[in-house]
């Protein structure tokens, strides 16, 4: 029973996933959702790491590209809002 | 006037004879500036330590371990996770941007010291 859309990833694009998430989180104008963005990138990616059943891995790398369009929308959003003064965390 | 001249006597400097121009070259290299804007470049040397830094702050990392020869998976037990995660404190730490194609390359300490010092961009 194919699912559409169910793709399993090379693992070059996992990797390339995982990059891209993380160079998300690091263009975050505040440091607080900038750190759990990747936080959040290396916890999720290191569960998974082990996992062999193929609807699971496309599952799961689907989830990562569809946080990684919600990242990039709320880093666009987080920058039109970020206080004048940085963070005391950010030197 | 034999005042004038006692005091003349005292201010007036001896004449000496100064060596020529041409036999001192450290004043000579003094005046010759560089307004080149390539010669800030990284030296290798700079390059290495800075690279073996930021492969020894990372926290997974054994830092007696590290050399500049050494593979972060195969010698340092990273996984390729952990791989993209040192190429980007190597991006944060010499403010590159490395495009995936590159990065996917950098697995090994070499690798990494040679792509950032051949870089015309690394700082």
């Amino acid at each position: 029973m194919a699912v559409p859309g169910a793709v399993v990833p090379m693992r070059i694009e996992v990797l390339h996933l995982y990059r891209t998430l993380l160079r998300v989180g690091r263009q975050f104008s505040d440091y607080n959702i900038g750190e759990y963005s990747k936080r959040r990138t290396m916890d999720a990616f290191r569960d998974n790491k082990n996992l062999t059943d193929t609807r699971l891995l496309s599952a799961a790398f689907s989830d990562g590209k569809a946080q990684l369009e919600v990242a990039k929308k709320q880093a666009i959003v987080y920058s039109l809002y970020a206080p004048k003064v940085k963070s005391i965390l950010d030197f | 006037m034999a005042l004038r001249a006692a005091v003349l006597r005292h201010i007036r400097l001896p004449v000496q004879t100064l060596p020529a121009i041409g036999t001192r070259p450290q004043s000579q290299r003094s005046f010759l500036r560089l307004f080149s804007s390539h010669d800030d470049h990284l030296t290798k040397e700079e390059v290495i330590d800075r690279v073996l830094d930021v492969i020894k702050s990372f926290p997974k990392v054994d830092p007696s371990k590290v050399t500049p020869d050494v593979h972060f998976q195969k010698d340092l037990g990273l996984d390729s996770l952990d791989n993209v995660e040192i190429v980007m404190a190597l991006e944060e730490e010499f403010k590159l941007e490395i495009p995936d194609k590159e990065a996917d390359k950098i697995d090994s300490c070499n690798l990494a010291i040679v792509y950032i010092y051949n870089h015309p961009m690394a700082g």
